[in-house]
């Protein structure tokens, strides 16, 4: 018996492998969220209507958005959940070390942004069958360009993939210290209650609009991107020298 | 499992005394190779070391011989090795102990000799 | 060569030392038995050589290099315990086969056959086992891995006697097939003291005593005989457990340094000797006072 010598990539790839079986429940969890999603669109996220003495028109106009919120705020949580202590414990079963889980970690959750961004914008396509199926419609449209439709995919997968990222980086401050199970909530809600006229809620909208009101998908894209590696290498290294087992 | 594990005598002296005994049954002859320290480690299921140390007991007694490489043989004239030590030293601590039972339960030395004796031609009745 | 090296190693835990300057070597392709009371410290010292948890102070390596965080490490030592936790959503037989892609000597034969022998299901979920089963599911992955350091904390927690004794047979067996490092850490000294080549006590997250398993067995006697008499011989010795029985008389452990005319004397004088079991010795080390329990109840 001689002794291995692995390679950090190696390891990395044997994680991943593994978590995309042992994490099953992360996809079962996006397919309820995203059904709920589903139901709640269906009242519409707006209406219009008009009419004339002989006719009345009623125009819903459904869209993925909630779907899409859902699959966000699954995302942050999911992200959060595998920092937790069972499932980090789960990694230093088998070989690795905190690099590896770090890394083999964010290829899942690069992995489950991707699914989950693509089903959401797919569940447009659900809900039109089903509205169809279930007769409550009579005209359906939404022409969109192929360019476009890649872009709403990436823009999509790339929300998701940033919510990840606070989860991962939210999960890991609870993990090194128990004070920001209270901490971080706290902040976060103190500074939408308090800050709503003030200093704070400035700062707050400019980060806001500076994330998501980008028009352009490849600022956007540069900025997202610069933002899930921060949060992720932070992660990473905060949680390098984390005790575990 | 024939070894005492009850924890009051080394086991690798329980493992060199069942090696002898084994050799006294002639189980093994002179210059048959005798079980390695593996074997007496599977066997028992003991540390190999513990057993290792067995063996080198009797290496030391010359009642075993080292080949290199090969293993461990019956030294020739292993048998009348053991028949001394076991005389010398076992069967008289036994002796003594029994004199002194003897002398515990008010035995006289006749009454022994005879119980001895009893024993010796089988007709020994409690 | 030396598999595991400790100088001075510390761990402070909850404001209390949990490993108090601890120095030693373990040698390589040795069984080395972990002997303490709960709270000596075995687990934590486990946990530091597996790279799971960082030393306070001190030096610890393991195949020459720091344990903690390090994939070398973690590739070639597997840590087995009874709080031990696999992925809920795999089955028993996908939890080996993940293993074996981690376990550069993982040995799915072996792994399999002893699923087969101790009766397992493929689709059973770890969480579904019993406490013994769960231990002995541990087992199987422990000794397949064939890591060059293997070790075991308590790893018979909630087995019956004849899976006890099935494991201290199947770890045997594999070590003479395949030699590797060993430490066994466990409550019944008197099971596995067979096993063992070397033995370390730790008491208070010190090292109390570190020799060869078969020296320990006449490391301590025992004496019995009247209380005046027995008073006197241990003047000046090293007494490790003393227990008065009935009105006169007295019991007592003392380090074995005597020479055969100091017991011969003694046997003169009245006393009886008789020999002492490791793992008395080892409870009688690790108690707080000479009379143990009953010093409790005066």
């Amino acid at each position: 018996m001689s002794l291995s010598k692995p390679s950090t990539f190696n390891i990395v790839k044997k994680q991943y492998a593994y978590k995309l079986q042992a994490y099953i429940q992360v996809f079962m969890s996006l397919v309820f969220i995203q059904m709920l999603g589903i139901l709640f669109s269906f009242n519409g996220v707006g209406m219009s209507g008009g009419g004339s003495n002989t006719l009345g028109v009623n125009v819903h106009y459904y869209s993925a958005d909630i779907v899409i919120a859902f699959t966000i705020v699954w995302a942050i949580i999911s992200a959060i959940h595998i920092t937790t202590q069972a499932y980090r414990n789960d990694d230093f079963v088998f070989v690795t070390n905190r690099l590896s889980s770090n890394f083999s970690n964010i290829l899942f959750l690069l992995t489950a942004s991707i699914v989950g961004g693509i089903t959401a914008i797919m569940s447009t396509y659900v809900m039109k069958v089903l509205m169809y199926v279930l007769g409550r419609t009579e005209y359906l449209s939404s022409p969109i360009a192929a360019t476009e439709m890649i872009i709403g995919f990436g823009a999509t997968i790339l929300y998701v993939l940033l919510g990840t990222a606070i989860g991962y980086f939210i999960g890991t401050l609870v993990q090194l210290n128990k004070v920001f199970v209270v901490l971080v909530p706290g902040v976060l809600i103190g500074m939408i209650v308090l800050g709503a006229g003030s200093m704070n809620g400035e700062l707050l909208q400019a980060v806001f609009k500076f994330i998501f009101m980008e028009s352009s998908f490849a600022l956007f894209f540069i900025k997202n991107v610069i933002l899930v590696t921060l949060l992720f290498s932070s992660s990473a290294l905060l949680s390098n020298r984390l005790e575990v087992r | 499992m024939i070894l005492n594990m009850d924890g009051t005598k080394p086991i690798y002296l329980q493992i060199s005394e069942w090696l002898e005994r084994e050799i006294l049954n002639r189980n093994f002859e002179s210059d048959q190779k005798i079980y390695s320290q593996y074997q007496l480690a599977e066997m028992f299921t003991i540390n190999p070391a513990t057993a290792a140390k067995g063996l080198t007991l009797l290496v030391e007694e010359n009642i075993l011989y080292k080949k290199r490489g090969l293993g461990m043989f019956v030294a020739s004239n292993a048998k009348e090795i053991i028949t001394n030590k076991r005389k010398n030293q076992t069967l008289k601590r036994l002796v003594v102990e029994i004199v002194m039972e003897a002398e515990r339960l008010d035995v006289s030395k006749e009454e022994l000799i005879q119980m001895i004796r009893d024993v010796k031609t089988g007709e020994a009745g409690e | 060569m030396n598999v595991i090296d400790c100088r001075g190693l510390t761990k402070v835990y909850g404001g209390t030392k949990a490993l108090n300057n601890l120095s030693f070597t373990i040698e390589e392709n040795k069984i080395t038995g972990l002997i303490g009371r709960n709270g000596a410290g075995k687990t934590t010292l486990l946990k530091i050589i597996a790279g799971f948890m960082r030393e306070t102070s001190g030096e610890v390596e393991v195949f020459s290099e720091k344990p903690f965080n390090n994939l070398f490490v973690s590739a070639n030592v597997i840590y087995i315990n009874d709080q031990m936790n696999f992925p809920t959503a795999l089955t028993l037989k996908e939890l080996l086969n993940v293993a074996a892609t981690f376990y550069e000597n993982w040995d799915h034969e072996l792994a399999m056959r002893l699923f087969d022998y101790f009766s397992f299901h493929p689709a059973q979920l770890y969480n579904d086992l019993s406490k013994g089963m769960k231990s002995t599911f541990n087992m199987i992955v422990g000794l397949s891995a064939r890591c060059r350091l293997t070790m075991f904390d308590e790893p018979t927690t909630g087995m019956d006697a004849a899976v006890r004794k099935d494991f201290y047979r199947a770890l045997l067996k594999d070590y003479l097939a395949y030699p590797r490092t060993i430490l066994l850490s466990s409550h019944h000294l008197n099971e596995i003291e067979d096993l063992l080549e070397d033995i370390l006590l730790l008491k208070d997250g010190k090292e109390f005593l570190h020799m060869p398993m078969a020296d320990l067995k006449g490391w301590a006697i025992g004496a019995q005989g009247l209380t005046a008499n027995v008073k006197e011989w241990i003047q000046d010795r090293e007494v490790i457990h003393l227990k008065t029985i009935g009105l006169d008389r007295m019991y007592a452990v003392v380090r074995n340094d005597f020479s055969e005319y100091e017991k011969q004397k003694a046997r003169e004088a009245g006393l009886t000797f008789s020999p002492v079991s490791s793992s008395d010795v080892c409870v009688y080390l690790t108690s707080k006072t000479k009379g143990g329990i009953d010093d409790v109840f005066i």
